[in-house]
């Protein structure tokens, strides 16, 4: 019997599909280029949409990028949101369970 | 039965009912064969039922009952389009589930589609009222069927609502039946210039009632909670026939009697925005989901606000859509739930490696959801944003659901796939989902790819053909509409990358986020004792006599209703929920009769 050799892509036991679709994903370079690339995608969409879909700007909405700024902080606000929400908001898993007097629970 | 007869009785018969025998016959169906000819055929035979409808518009079935004319089928525009996402989902339900064998979860799944089908079908608010109850009472075992104790009692709260939702609209019936003597959908919402979609005068006797009722259903704010709570804890299966149904008729209903009412586009806009918070704080995955299902239903109710032609044709497609894409969401967690056992983010992470398949279908649900141009998400919300655009008194409401579409991306585009199959290495490498859940996934993928590359089909369907064709000839694919779509997407991802590169994107932690049902698990039965206590007091000291009676009534009731009371603690829900049909009975025939 042969020796298990040790993928070149991938991980031992691994989904072939998953080695194809996602794998380069773990690289340590992807979050950087993928950041990038985003960045890059962004400004040659604002670009574009002045060029090809230019309007008189009436208002800020008339604006190119105007959807991409607010989708940004509307976004990061939505995120940012879960901090002071989840100390007000979270509770233990059952908290329900112990002393809410539903069904069935003692107070 | 000749060919004749038998192309007569399918043109001539709510596709529902076919999907109902089915659903009659699916406890005696002992193989997987003979299990799948029933849970997909059905399905099958009320689609081509549909497709060889004798006319649009038209009673093509009635009966006379106490009285009354109930028209059993009559399609027209508007419902086709639901119909036809029903039956599919039906369909796709059908196959989804084919990998275990529970006769009363698997019947009553096909019976809750069978009845939802139908209602869209019938055209007379008593028939109406009937299918409707009746998807709310198979709903219920979608829930109970893990048999667990809080399935159990999240069914029973769920029961709650929707029979409160069912005895409104029940109500509001009566009053309006009383009042005009109309209950055709042909007669009370007239359509304009020949189209199908009409107004019930909101000052009509019973139509708030009716709203209200509707409203329930569609998980209005204050009322919505009883989606996050019950969806959540049914199975794997039960949660994907539940996201199909039971807020999309209540969406289809709306269309149907108050489009173009405007309280529902200021309540939509907010349904389109609160669950956004509660979503990005939600440990539970399929939570998220039901959260985000509120969000994608906000849309629908602020676009039947609007009323348009655009707009309405907006709220249509997105339900088809809608219905594609979350029970693809929703077969993607139920798979995951399924070979791990929890569907929380905190314990969940890199499940790619070992199944990508139900990965890329998740993938593509997300896509589809977040309105990723060339996915089915993007032709339909287009709709609805654009004709909130087209009125400058709208301008709130459009920027409302801008926001909500960077929400939507963020809870459904990104933290589902992200964090279930993505982000940190759990560990957990199980096996990939079934064959049967793979072909349903794949199949609502490629639907959803389908409809978002080519959105003509979709759009014939529409309530409004003409105007949706326009629409897709001039304004979908402009330089400028996809370019800001695309904008909006590419940067709130950018905004992602860098909120988790500066470590500020709150961690997944294990937890329960408070909502409204707080006001009934802990604050009501805190107020209730506070108010009981302070009564009993003043009863004392007021008078002795109405203080005792008072304490005894509060005892009695205590005794029932209280945490170890009888109705409370021991009392099979089965029968809860054959009680509860049975009032209804009793109250539909006392209002017949009287």
């Amino acid at each position: 019997m042969s020796e298990e050799k040790e993928p070149v892509l991938g991980e031992p036991g691994e989904h072939p599909l998953s080695v194809l679709l996602f794998s380069w994903m773990r690289a340590p370079w992807f979050k950087a280029l993928f950041t990038w690339s985003l960045i890059v995608i962004g400004v040659a969409l604002i670009g574009l949409e002045a060029w090809l879909a230019f309007r008189p700007i009436k208002a800020v909405t008339y604006a190119p990028g105007f959807q991409g700024v607010f989708g940004f902080f509307a976004f990061a606000f939505a995120v940012l949101s879960g901090w002071p929400l989840g100390k007000m908001l979270r509770r233990p898993e059952g908290y329900y369970d112990r002393r809410s007097g539903e069904a069935g629970r003692d107070d | 039965m000749t060919i004749e007869r038998l192309a007569d009785l399918l043109a001539n018969t709510n596709p529902g009912f076919f999907i109902l025998a089915a659903a009659l016959l699916l406890p005696f169906a002992r193989d997987v064969a003979s299990r799948a000819i029933l849970m997909v055929g059905g399905p099958l035979v009320a689609l081509v039922a549909l497709i060889s409808a004798e006319g649009l518009s038209i009673n093509l079935q009635t009966v006379q009952f106490l009285g009354l004319e109930l028209v059993l089928y009559r399609p027209d525009s508007l419902s086709f389009v639901f119909g036809l996402a029903f039956i599919i989902a039906s369909a796709l339900v059908g196959a989804y589930s084919l990998h275990r064998r529970d006769a009363l979860q698997d019947s009553t799944a096909m019976l809750y589609a069978g009845a939802g089908v139908t209602a869209v079908f019938v055209g007379d608010l008593i028939s109406l009222f009937i299918a409707w109850e009746l998807t709310a009472i198979a709903s219920v075992f979608q829930i109970l069927a893990p048999r667990g104790p809080e399935s159990a009692r999240a069914a029973l709260r769920y029961l709650v609502f929707q029979i409160a939702s069912g005895m409104l609209v029940l109500a509001g019936i009566c009053m309006y039946v009383a009042a005009t003597g109309d209950t055709q959908f042909a007669l009370i919402a007239p359509s304009q210039a020949g189209l199908p979609v009409g107004v019930m005068d909101i000052n009509a006797p019973g139509a708030v009632l009716i709203l209200a009722g509707f409203g329930i259903k569609a998980a209005f704010p204050m009322v919505h909670n009883w989606l996050q709570d019950s969806y959540p804890r049914a199975s794997e299966t039960g949660a994907v026939v539940l996201s199909v149904f039971t807020t999309k008729l209540a969406v289809y209903a709306l269309a149907r009697y108050f489009a173009g009412l405007e309280w529902l586009i200021w309540i939509g806009a907010v349904m389109t925005v609160f669950p956004v918070f509660f979503a990005v704080i939600e440990n539970d995955l399929r939570k998220v989901l039901a959260y985000s299902l509120n969000n994608q239903v906000g849309f629908m109710v602020c676009a039947v606000g609007i009323g348009t032609q655009l707009a309405v044709n907006g709220a249509a497609a997105h339900a088809f859509a809608h219905i594609m894409y979350k029970a693809l969401l929703f077969m993607s967690m139920g798979a995951v739930l399924y070979r791990t056992g929890t569907t929380k983010a905190s314990e969940l992470g890199g499940l790619h490696r070992t199944m990508p398949w139900t990965t890329l279908f998740c993938l593509v649900g997300a896509a589809s959801i977040s309105a990723l141009p060339l996915f089915s998400g993007f032709v339909a919300k287009s709709m609805v944003m654009s004709a909130s655009h087209a009125d400058p008194a709208l301008f709130v409401v459009w920027i409302a659901l801008l926001f909500a579409s960077a929400g939507v991306l963020e809870h459904s585009g990104i933290k589902i796939p992200y964090f279930c199959f993505f982000s940190h290495d759990s560990g957990k490498r199980p096996q990939e989902a079934p064959f049967n859940m793979l072909l349903a996934m794949g199949a609502a993928a490629a639907l959803c790819i389908l409809v978002g590359l080519s959105p003509g089909w979709l759009y014939q369907f529409l309530p409004y053909q003409e105007a949706a064709m326009e629409y897709l000839a001039t304004d979908l694919w402009t330089a400028g509409h996809v370019l800001q779509q695309f904008q909006l997407l590419v940067f709130a991802t950018l905004a992602f990358m860098l909120l988790q590169w500066r470590r500020w994107y709150p961690a997944e932690k294990p937890g329960l986020i408070m909502d409204v049902e707080w006001f009934w698990r802990r604050g009501w039965p805190v107020m209730a004792r506070a108010v009981g206590k302070r009564a009993r007091k003043a009863g004392r000291v007021v008078s002795g006599a109405i203080g005792a009676v008072g304490g005894s009534a509060q005892l009695a009731a205590r005794q029932v209703f209280g945490p170890e009371g009888w109705v409370a603690a021991n009392v099979p829900l089965s029968a809860t929920a054959v009680l509860s049909l049975a009032i209804l009975g009793v109250v539909l025939a006392i209002s017949l009769f009287a």
